[in-house]
């Protein structure tokens, strides 16, 4: 019997602990997000594309 | 592994990026059918070419008017056709961005979507054309400036103020270059009397159209079917009637560019000033139209680098950084 309670109890304690730290939002969560975005629109991340196209357009291939 | 895809479904034009291997596809967005069986008999270029010379049996189609699916069946075996040219199998299932008007419907929305995934993609996502426009200009759209795209393609013109990474300002109207051609097509017979298909009126635009006087002024000669007599007639066309013709379209898509620029906070429109408006779009090639929108506007206007590309190329850097850019996506904002 109080096998099964120790085993409840931590049942719930490991679940709780799992919800705390995956289950809510962290404050910085938009920040971040937003960076992250923001980064990926950046000139330099943008010319690989760019510059991927514009070599093939040259080379007279991708068309 | 199937390496996924961006698709400018433009309604003149399809163009397809692959991930990390750039622009595998380039081709009229036309389909030709046998009328009878319902079998394809040929897509892209070599349906472009049938248009208005097929026996009655074959009929070659644009399933797309407006920026939008006129028919969701044909435009489904369309993308189909597409996917399987780039190497999209049964088994290789990519994920798909695709570049849509902004002023698409909910509905239009869906079938695009349902069209994209029936016909083998994992995923379809869409994006807004003047938004991967933007992009695909290289435009720096990252930073806190008034950055201001028109594009112009087939059957819409978008224009979209956009700054730090979204749309600030948009004007639509569903009116492109198609409407250009219809517009020559039906000058042609009101004060000739003749009639003209819509490749030859496309070619009266290549070859004098204009949208404000540029100083070249020749002449074209212009093959029809004399509407009276029916037989094949020729008459001569200058660039003033072609003008003339196409006014009502053109003032149209620059009076959607002013309202835009009406609709800029006043902290951005400054910087239109500086920056200029950006033309991207087949339908912006059309000789002396950034000047016309330059005489009415005030503002300059400079041609993107890569007019053509430039939808597909924006919608190319999403699928190479779709986790980061996912937000942008028309389902995740709305």
């Amino acid at each position: 019997m109080i096998v099964a309670v120790i085993v409840i109890v931590a049942i719930v304690v490991v679940g709780a602990t799992v919800f705390l730290a995956f289950g809510r939002h962290q404050p910085d969560d938009g920040v971040a997000t937003f960076r992250r975005h923001i980064d990926a629109l950046s000139p330099e991340a943008r010319r690989e594309v760019i510059e991927r196209v514009q070599n093939a357009r040259e080379t007279g291939k991708g068309k | 592994m199937a390496r996924d895809l961006a698709i400018d479904l433009g309604t003149a034009n399809t163009l397809v990026y692959m991930k990390g291997r750039g622009i595998v596809l380039n081709e009229p967005s036309v389909i030709a059918l046998n009328r009878q069986t319902g079998e394809v008999l040929a897509t892209g270029r070599e349906a472009w070419q049938m248009i208005g010379r097929t026996p009655g049996y074959i009929v070659a189609v644009r399933p797309l008017r407006g920026g939008a699916i006129t028919d969701f069946e044909i435009t489904e075996r369309m993308i189909r056709l597409l996917l399987q040219r780039v190497g999209v199998s049964r088994f290789t299932r990519p994920k798909v961005v695709i570049c849509v008007p902004s002023a698409i419907t909910e509905v239009e929305r869906r079938a695009v979507t349902d069209a994209a995934r029936r016909a083998g993609a994992a995923d379809a996502q869409l994006i807004e054309q003047p938004m991967a426009a933007a992009i695909g200009a290289d435009l720096p759209i990252d930073e806190p400036v008034g950055n201001m795209v028109i594009d112009i393609g087939g059957g819409t013109s978008e224009t979209a103020v956009i700054s730090l990474g979204g749309v600030v300002a948009l004007e639509a109207v569903r009116v492109g270059s198609f409407d250009i051609d219809a517009a020559i097509q039906n000058y042609v017979r009101r004060e000739h009397g003749i009639a003209i298909g819509e490749r030859t009126a496309e070619e009266i635009k290549v070859a004098i159209g204009s949208a404000d006087p540029i100083g070249d002024e020749n002449e074209a000669e212009v093959r029809g079917r004399d509407l009276m007599s029916g037989l094949p007639k020729t008459v001569l066309l200058n660039p003033e009637e072609i003008r003339f013709a196409i006014d009502d379209v053109v003032s149209s898509i620059v009076a959607s560019v002013v309202r835009c620029l009406a609709k800029a906070p006043p902290e951005l429109a400054q910087d239109f000033l500086v920056r200029g408006m950006y033309l991207v779009g087949g339908g912006g090639l059309l000789r002396g139209l950034a000047q016309r929108i330059e005489r009415e506007t005030r503002v300059p206007v400079r041609m993107s680098p890569m007019p053509l590309e430039a939808v597909v190329l924006g919608a190319g850097h999403c699928i190479e950084h779709y986790d980061a850019l996912k937000g942008m996506f028309m389902g995740a904002r709305r």
